[in-house]
């Protein structure tokens, strides 16, 4: 009995930990709040507390001395879900072999990423950040909240899918190692890349069936003398997972030959597609991507940047969105992740999008393809309280991105950024000056 | 006939007696250093202090007065003089051979060339022991900070390869050997045109390493206890290299540069259970938690310049300027702060005038003088599992004394005198001043360097006041600041604090210049190259300026 009482203290000690540590309350005024599943109201407030959304609606009662954000005329709209990325990594590609499954961008994250300050001004606050495409199998990737000033592992999102990239088409095939090595690598073909990917989930399996026979032997009520388990093989530990259905494929592919080459790969093998990323031919395809429940995460515009990419058009997004294909907008690029609410917008010109189906692209869409839909990616009670402030209309071509809220956490407010850059660029002029009077 | 063989073997037997007399010589006659201040480090100080030195060790301690001065004893009257345990610096990359460069074919990387079986990150094996070699000028230099016992590790690759503690007696590497091989280092790097060519990879690598070596070691012993039914497994030599450290626990040395090179480690350490180091760490305040958590021997370097990925140095140069002033050189103080033991290295370093002042900038920020003093005494020598025989003047310990004119670490005060393994040396003084010099080589020159990586183009631009030479260095890589340089009639001597994609390396120049030409060498941990340059006559256009 004491036992039990003991672990029951300690459990509630917990609980009372993990809330503590767990976001702020917050509570933002009047603005006109773009749900995305549910509706807009006009003149909302939103609650969040522990960092968690608890009251959408009107005129709600501040909590005594809650921090509260002013929103009068403003648009609030979940935060934005970049679900292609390669922020806050110190290194991308592992591109001297052409199959590295082994390597995990849990590894090398880095959190003092300033490319994460730029993300924020644009009212993102999650992101997919994942291996390059310089391998046919590449690495595992990882889901991200950008808190900036956090520790690298505080930024992670344990309630995401494991991932693992792969890529097809020109980038793994014209790839060669690094450096002073500049023999060109195996595969050079398309059909190379498909061939290389089959026959590791062939050894994956075979690796499988090993480890499966060896536990068996292993429960045996009297194991065989001289058992040794089989070599662990990190190379094939992540194909493994896939084929048991722990990790599911983010794939790399432009055209839809290889995209439907990959397609029969999964149903030859048993894993799951999650994404195709780019994917510029998906509008010839989109009834098989449906078919086959998978995610494409590509680019607003600016296609045929090359031979693969030269059948891409302005309204594939639009399209295959139409067509009931689970569609975001992604950046990849540390550049255009500031920009996203722009590009979500072209697609109501090219591909004639609602309002709410453009903003879907960029938050519960993305949401829904890394598997985070239940905690974020609309503004639903419940749900964790992060969220976009902007002065205009999100897809208005003039909006700028006026506050990022992480977890009732204000993790970018422009207006305090403005003084606090002013005030810095004060203080370098100040260590210039002092520089050039020390020369003299 | 006869007669020659008796005078051959008295001949003989002379050198015999000559031979048997050199082994006692070697150890040093019998010291007492009297009318001291004695400080050691385990106790309080002592003063008017004698220490006795007999065959090595430290025979007493005491005060003077309190001890009988043996009749044997040669006298070292050190009065006003303090008396500090040699300083130990756990870990260093000095007195090594340089490392081979790349076999490279002339010309195109031929067909004929052999290919290198082992990749390059794979240097496990390789013994620091094996690669010394005993340059007279670094141990003095050393003995200038007042360090008489150093780790010595390989620098390069992920596996470097493995340490050795020597004492630094100033003769052949054997008489020198505290501890050999010590431990294991590692180091977060990439290799180059190979995999592993990211640090994700590198990653990969190590847990893989780990893995195979921990099933290597289960299949063997089982073959070994029990080969029924099992094939015999092969030899590897690598493996075998990890064995003791994986599996018996000696120790791994991370060499970690920032924050996320700790926590890998500390990662690393709990997946495998490792008997691990943390090195370098002057980012370690910034994850004291982990430090605390994990409780690993810190080795931290006095090497205080910031990562090149820390945060402090990517917003403005006011930042970084304070990063570098005050913010990292705190590094040492806040983990005192913090409750952390540590031991100090000169790791990054290798001019005692630059321990020497790293080690005054670290007090000013913060980190007490005793317990600076314990950093470079008793800690280490209690890391590297020498407590018994370094670290503090105590009966028993191995004669290691530095004899100084003021408390050590103070700027004026100089050391005169130092004890290693109870020989004697006496401390050469800092050399003259610079002589006047009639030249003016300010301005700027085309520079040609020669280094088995290749001939590189650079632009130096010398900024003279006097005697004192400062300036830049840009090549492709960069652009780099000229230190401490010094033009003594036509020598030049100069330091480039180098930044190489991301790594901050020291560089020393010393050679010779007069008004047009500028002709010497520049070694780069141990790396030699040669730079020769030609002024650009003043008003000139640089080339690549158009």
């Amino acid at each position: 009995m004491k036992n039990k009482c003991f672990v029951l203290i300690v459990c509630l000690c917990l609980l009372g930990l993990i809330n503590v540590s767990y976001g702020q309350d917050l509570l933002i005024k009047n603005g006109t709040i773009l749900t995305v599943t549910q509706g807009e109201i006009p003149n909302g407030d939103i609650l969040i507390v522990n960092g968690v959304i608890k009251q959408i609606g009107r005129d709600i009662q501040a909590p005594e001395g809650i921090q509260i954000v002013d929103a009068t005329g403003n648009f609030i709209i979940p935060g934005i879900i970049d679900s292609h990325s390669h922020l806050a990594l110190s290194g991308i590609n592992e591109g001297t072999v052409a199959i590295t499954s082994e390597v995990d961008m849990r590894d090398v994250l880095n959190a003092e990423d300033t490319g994460i300050l730029t993300a924020l001004s644009g009212g993102v606050t999650m992101i997919h950040t994942m291996h390059g495409s310089a391998n046919p199998i590449a690495g595992e990737n990882i889901v991200l909240k950008l808190k900036w000033g956090k520790t690298s592992e505080d930024l992670i999102v344990h309630e995401a899918y494991r991932t693992l990239k792969f890529a097809l088409g020109e980038n793994p095939k014209r790839s060669r190692a690094s450096g002073t090595n500049t023999t060109p690598r195996y595969p050079q073909t398309r059909m190379g890349v498909n061939a290389i990917i089959r026959r590791e989930f062939n050894k994956a399996k075979n690796y499988m069936e090993q480890w499966d026979r060896y536990e068996k032997l292993k429960a045996m009520k009297k194991p065989p003398k001289n058992l040794i388990p089989p070599r662990k093989d990190l190379r094939l530990e992540p194909l493994a997972a896939m084929l048991r259905g722990e990790i599911v494929a983010r794939c790399h592919a432009y055209q839809a030959d290889e995209m439907i080459e990959f397609i029969n790969l999964s149903k030859e093998f048993g894993f799951t597609i999650a994404c195709f990323e780019h994917a510029w031919e998906g509008y010839k395809i989109a009834k098989e991507i449906v078919a086959n429940n998978i995610g494409i995460s590509v680019f607003a515009d600016s296609w045929a940047y090359k031979v693969e990419a030269s059948e891409g058009i302005a309204y594939n997004a639009g399209f295959c969105a139409n067509q009931g294909v689970l569609v975001s907008i992604n950046s990849d690029s540390g550049e255009r992740i500031r920009r996203l609410f722009n590009d979500a917008a072209k697609t109501m010109k090219y591909g004639g999008l609602s309002e709410n189906e453009a903003l879907r692209l960029i938050t519960i869409n993305p949401a829904i393809q890394l598997g985070v839909d239940d905690i974020v990616g609309s503004l639903e009670v419940g749900k964790h309280g992060d969220i976009a402030i902007f002065h205009e209309h999100p897809l208005s071509v003039y909006t700028r991105c006026e506050m990022t809220i992480i977890e009732g956490d204000i993790y970018f407010d422009r207006a305090l950024y403005l003084k606090e850059r002013e005030e810095m660029e004060k203080k370098e002029k100040e260590t210039a000056k002092k520089k050039k009077g020390g020369g003299q | 006939m006869k007669k020659q063989k008796i005078i051959l073997s008295i001949f003989l037997s002379a050198i015999l007696i000559i031979a048997t007399l050199s082994v006692y010589a070697e150890v040093g006659p019998t010291y007492a250093i009297v009318h001291c201040t004695v400080v050691p480090v385990s106790g309080p100080p002592v003063e008017n202090g004698v220490i006795i030195i007999r065959n090595g060790l430290i025979e007493a301690v005491g005060v003077f007065g309190g001890i009988t001065i043996p009749d044997d004893a040669e006298v070292i009257e050190a009065g006003e003089m303090y008396a500090y345990p040699g300083l130990i610096s756990a870990h260093t990359n000095l007195l090594l051979e340089p490392a081979r460069p790349p076999s490279q074919t002339q010309g195109e990387a031929s067909s004929s060339q052999q290919p290198d079986e082992k990749p390059g990150w794979q240097k496990a094996e390789l013994m620091a022991f094996e690669s010394l070699r005993i340059k007279k000028t670094t141990i003095e230099d050393l003995y200038k900070a007042g360090i008489t016992t150093i780790l010595v590790a390989p620098e390069q690759n992920i596996f470097a390869g493995q340490s050795v503690v020597l004492n630094l007696r100033g003769e052949s590497k054997e008489a020198m050997v505290l501890k050999q091989p010590f431990g294991l280092h590692v180091n977060f790097v990439t290799a180059r045109g190979e995999y592993p060519s990211s640090l994700m990879g590198t990653m990969a690598l190590l847990r893989q390493s780990f893995l195979d070596t921990e099933h290597y070691r289960l299949y063997k012993e089982q073959f070994t206890k029990s080969p029924s039914g099992l094939k015999r497994p092969e030899y590897n030599p690598f493996l075998e290299n990890l064995l003791p450290y994986v599996i018996n626990k000696k120790p791994i040395i991370f060499n970690c540069a920032n924050i996320e090179d700790i926590k890998r480690a500390i990662r690393l350490t709990q997946e495998f259970k490792l008997n691990s180091y943390i090195s370098g760490a002057n980012e370690a305040w910034r994850v004291v938690d982990w430090i605390k958590k994990a409780q690993l021997p810190l080795l931290v370097s006095l090497d205080t310049r910031p990562p090149n990925m820390s945060k402090y140095v990517r917003q403005g140069d006011a930042l970084k300027k304070e990063a570098e002033e005050s913010i990292y050189p705190a590094n040492a103080a806040n983990l005192y702060k913090d409750g952390v033991k540590f031991a100090l290295t000169s790791l990054g370093l290798s001019k005692s005038a630059d321990i020497r002042k790293n080690l005054r900038t670290v007090i000013k920020a913060g980190f007490p003088e005793e317990e600076v003093l314990k950093a470079m005494t008793l800690y280490p020598a209690e890391y590297l599992g020498i407590k018994n025989l370094v670290g503090s003047l105590e009966p028993g310990k191995i004669a290691n004394v530095v004899l100084t004119t003021g408390k050590i670490f103070d700027e004026k005060t100089v050391v005169q005198k130092i004890f290693v393994d109870g020989m004697f040396f006496e401390v050469k003084q800092p050399s003259k001043k610079a002589e006047p010099t009639s030249l003016d080589i300010s301005g700027k020159w085309k520079a040609v360097v020669d280094s088995s990586m290749g001939a590189m183009d650079m632009t130096i631009e010398f900024i003279q006041d006097g005697s004192n030479i400062t300036g830049s260095f840009t090549s492709e890589m960069g652009k780099w600041d000229i230190t401490d340089g010094v033009l003594s009639g036509n020598e030049l001597t100069f330091s480039i604090s180098a930044n190489i994609m991301g790594e901050s390396m020291a560089m020393e120049f010393s050679g010779t210049v007069d008004e047009e030409s500028l002709e010497g060498d520049i070694s780069v941990q141990g790396e030699n190259a040669k730079l020769k340059a030609t002024k650009i006559p003043d008003g000139g256009v640089e080339e690549n300026s158009l």
